[in-house]
């Protein structure tokens, strides 16, 4: 397709500037704000918010789960979606009709190669929500271009990937906003508030459940690759494969991919079971445990998981396909006076019914409130405050999972540092840390 | 792999017959440290079947040397059967027919109360309902017209054992086969030590409602029985230790084996690595063997169709012509095997040698570069030199690039 230029946006019917934005970084730095040309549409048939004010965004990987956030984030006045880019046209052609249904216009702009669109727009912010295998180069461009992100969970693939974006976030500045949409739902923040604030005793274990896996035994024969996505792109730095169809949705059953549902999920049970404890910041010393990987077809991930993290503090986490655990989905936190179990769908339960009627003192410790999560980015995109699920948490629930995964991998127990984030003693685990990216690809800087 | 031998040994049956029964050791020198006895020739199920899978199973433990002995056939005369019971540490039963004789019996209550070992193997509990100390050595038994006079009916319900003594009626029947869970109820137990609370047990059927006098019992594991496929709807005892004198007793009721078909449960390695640890603990009151990288998961099957691990030569064999899409058993039992051998010693360099000459030879590039990602992992810099030929080949140089990357990239904090 046909990109238009800078020159070519800056039309004078395109007027608007891009809303004011101190990027005081957090780290080292401040971002400029960079003048931004707003297209007509951004004079706003409602005219609630004025376009000066409103935060331009774009979208980076427009299948179901970001186009799923667009629109959360389109349905609020003060965001101006300008921009989409994804590797398939169909989902071009899908999100630019979205766009300017929303609007009511036609010039949203798509890409189908991030660095183009990089190259040409300056949003405010930008929404990410791609396979696992390109979250830390494109992560650490975007922050690299002092975009404030929203990017979905996992965070990265590897726990270096994970450190590196959170390096590059740290250093730019800018805001990020993990994909664990669950710490903005009430229920859950109230389950770790009495948790942490010691309604059930001294928490010295906990269950995580997250969903089973279901391997697909469908034979995938190599075949055309579909018109209009670009196999090589979607790929990026994973290995070179020949197309079988397997690309949107089902990548997640590939470890050159994704983990499977443990890494897909631990953003959001462990993440909670973190938050809980107190530990979104640290990490386990030691992770041990098996898992199951299928025996037919050519998905290989885990399809059964269940593996134990032991933190300093002498706490075991135990998380495993839900099946296996009694509570099922969700997360367990079993302290000395009893236990609290939380699960989507509004779903609080504990030992005692009681314990859900405590109050929580003003003077005991409060946890990040966020009713909206979608919200609560853009907040701080404005406050350039921390959001409630900045990179260095969503890289912690992340890596535990991933020590997991290492462990079931090699089949050895995983003695860990999580000050210095390395595997000790042990050369073979540590190579799993991180992942060969095929050639071109590396991260930037790296 | 040592080469094998067959070591033939002398059985003789009762009508003089002399029946040849070929034994494969893997290690010829080493002789194993105990002797079991297989106790066979008449069953409702296909002995001819399950009796040499229960030697096999045994001796790939290597603990034990086995002899099988066949009974008379069913109505011929019993008089001259008497096998020599204490000249073995186990007798394993896969016997469901005729009664033995008054003398033989004696022989055999003797042997196990003054400390033999037995393992009571799926429709061995089904045998002798009129032998009182029999019952008593089994703890369970089904069939064979048993009822409320035989004993009660165990299961499990709400975390214990409920024996029940009031119910009337018959004792032993199943539904249809099934793989079904079996769940551990003694995970402290030498023969459960390890094992998963619960794992998924091949197409078998699955005994129920079995009655006896149950004394000195221990159930180790139970599997429910669901009324959907014509079950109890009663969590099931399935696997049981019982002790008669000094004598110790491992029951297992695993396993149905008919017809000339493969029988799945007798491959599954639930059933054989219970059996060993059960063959071993009646034998010694201790367990040594550990449990398999590859035992069955919460609800994953896993088989051998071979009753034992396969060897890496087995393994690259099956290996050679994969494709995407093929099973990936053959993958999975290749990364087990190396992790298992996996010592940074010489235990690993043997199996290195072994892939880096599979990456030489005429395997399929897709199971090399199943090996390259292998050796990313677990290579040392002995694999670099193969390694850096197959980076210069189209197919294969990606993986090996990346097996060469992880092994020559100390991971750093930078």
């Amino acid at each position: 397709m046909k990109h238009k230029t800078y020159t070519e946006m800056s039309e004078p019917k395109r007027i608007g500037r891009r809303i004011f934005v101190r990027k005081v970084a957090v780290g080292t730095g401040a971002a400029m704000a960079l003048p931004y040309i707003i297209p007509s549409s951004a004079m706003g048939r409602d005219g609630k918010v004025a376009p000066s004010d409103r935060i331009v965004m774009g979208l980076i990987g427009a299948g179901s789960q970001g186009t799923g956030d667009m629109h959360n984030f389109m349905s609020k006045p003060e965001v101006q979606m300008v921009a989409a880019c994804d590797v398939d046209k169909t989902h071009r052609d899908a999100i630019k009709a979205a766009i300017d249904g929303k609007y009511g216009t036609s010039d949203a702009r798509t890409y189908s190669d991030y660095r183009e669109f990089l190259a040409n727009e300056k949003p405010d912010a930008v929404i990410l929500a791609l396979p696992d295998q390109w979250h830390a180069i494109i992560a650490i461009a975007c922050a690299n271009a002092k975009l404030d992100i929203y990017g979905e969970k996992p965070l990265s693939r590897t726990i270096w990937e994970g450190k590196k974006i959170v390096e590059a976030v740290e250093k730019n500045g800018v805001i990020w906003q993990t994909g664990s949409w669950q710490r903005s739902e009430a229920h859950f923040h109230r389950a770790c508030e009495l948790v942490i604030n010691g309604r059930i005793g001294k928490v010295r274990f906990v269950e995580v459940g997250l969903p089973n896996g279901n391997p697909a035994t469908i034979s995938h024969p190599v075949q055309p690759v579909p018109e209009g996505l670009d196999w090589d792109m979607w790929l990026g730095p994973a290995p070179s494969v020949p197309y079988r169809g397997v690309c949107h949705w089902d990548w997640r059953w590939i470890l050159d991919y994704s983990g499977g549902q443990l890494t897909d999920w631990a953003g959001h049970h462990i993440d909670i079971a973190h938050w809980g404890l107190g530990l979104e910041r640290t990490g386990p010393v030691e992770v041990s445990g098996s898992g199951v990987f299928p025996r037919e077809g050519i998905f290989d991930v885990p399809v059964e998981y269940s593996l134990h993290a032991t933190y300093a503090n002498e706490l075991v986490m135990y998380f495993a396909n839900e099946r296996q655990l009694p509570h099922g989905m969700g997360v367990c936190w079993y302290g000395d006076n009893g236990w609290i179990h939380v699960d989507r769908g509004n779903r609080l339960f504990a030992s005692d019914p009681k314990i859900l009627e405590e109050k929580i003192g003003d003077n005991e410790t409060r946890l990040y409130v966020s009713n909206d999560h979608f919200q609560n980015l853009l907040d701080c995109v404005r406050s350039r405050k921390e959001t409630i699920t900045p990179c260095q948490v969503a890289h912690r629930s992340i890596s535990t999972a991933l020590l997991g995964e290492i462990a079931m991998l090699t089949g050895r127990k995983i003695q860990w540092n999580p000050d210095t984030q390395e595997i000790i003693n042990d050369p073979v685990a540590s190579r799993l840390l991180r992942r060969p990216f095929r050639s071109p690809w590396k991260l930037e800087g790296n | 792999m040592t080469k094998k031998y067959i070591k033939p040994l002398i059985l003789l049956t009762l009508t003089g017959v002399i029946l040849l029964v070929t034994s494969c050791k893997q290690a010829p020198v080493s002789q194993a440290p105990y002797q079991a006895l297989i106790i066979t020739g008449q069953n409702n199920h296909t002995w001819q079947g399950s009796s040499p899978i229960l030697k096999k199973i045994l001796e790939n433990s290597d603990l034990f040397s086995v002899d099988i002995i066949q009974s008379p056939e069913a109505k011929a005369d019993m008089s001259g059967f008497k096998p020599v019971f204490s000249n073995y540490d186990v007798v394993v039963l896969d016997y469901n027919g005729d009664a033995w004789t008054a003398e033989t019996k004696k022989a055999f209550e003797e042997y196990v109360s003054q400390g033999g070992g037995v393992v009571s193997y799926h429709a061995a509990d089904n045998s002798f309902r009129d032998w009182k100390e029999y019952n008593k050595m089994t703890g369970l038994g089904g069939w064979g017209n048993r009822n409320e006079t035989d004993g009660p009916f165990i299961h499990w319900k709400d975390g214990a054992f409920i024996r029940d003594s009031t119910t009337p009626g018959i004792g032993g029947y199943h539904g249809a086969q099934q793989a079904y869970q079996v769940t551990a109820r003694d995970t402290v137990h030498p023969i459960m030590k390890g094992l998963p609370t619960v794992w998924k047990h091949a197409k078998d059927e699955l005994y129920s409602q079995l009655r006896g006098p149950a004394e000195n019992l221990t159930i180790l594991a139970t599997a429910w029985s669901d009324s959907a496929k014509g079950g109890s709807n009663r969590n099931e005892p399935v696997l049981m230790t019982v002790t008669y004198g000094k004598g110790r007793i491992f029951h297992t009721v695993l396993g149905h084996a008919m017809g000339d078909s493969a029988y799945p449960s007798m491959e599954c390695v639930g059933f054989i690595f219970t059996l060993q640890r059960g063959a071993e603990w009646a034998a010694t009151g201790q367990v040594t063997l550990p449990v398999p990288d590859d035992f069955p998961h919460f609800n994953t099957e896993s088989k051998w169709p071979q009753f034992r691990p396969l060897t890496l030569d087995e393994i690259l064999a099956n290996l050679k012509d994969y494709h995407p899409g093929d099973t990936r058993t053959n993958l999975q039992d290749l990364t087990n095997y190396i992790r298992k051998n996996y010592d940074s010693g010489e235990k690993y360099a043997r199996v290195e040698s072994e892939l880096l000459r599979f990456l030489e030879g005429t395997g399929s590039i897709d199971a090399k570069n199943y090996i390259c990602r292998e050796l990313s992992i677990f290579g040392t810099d002995k694999a670099l030199p193969v390694l850096k030929k197959l980076q210069k080949k189209e197919e294969t140089k990606e993986m090996a690039r990346m097996a060469i990357e992880r092994i020559t990239t100390q991971y750093t904090n930078e």
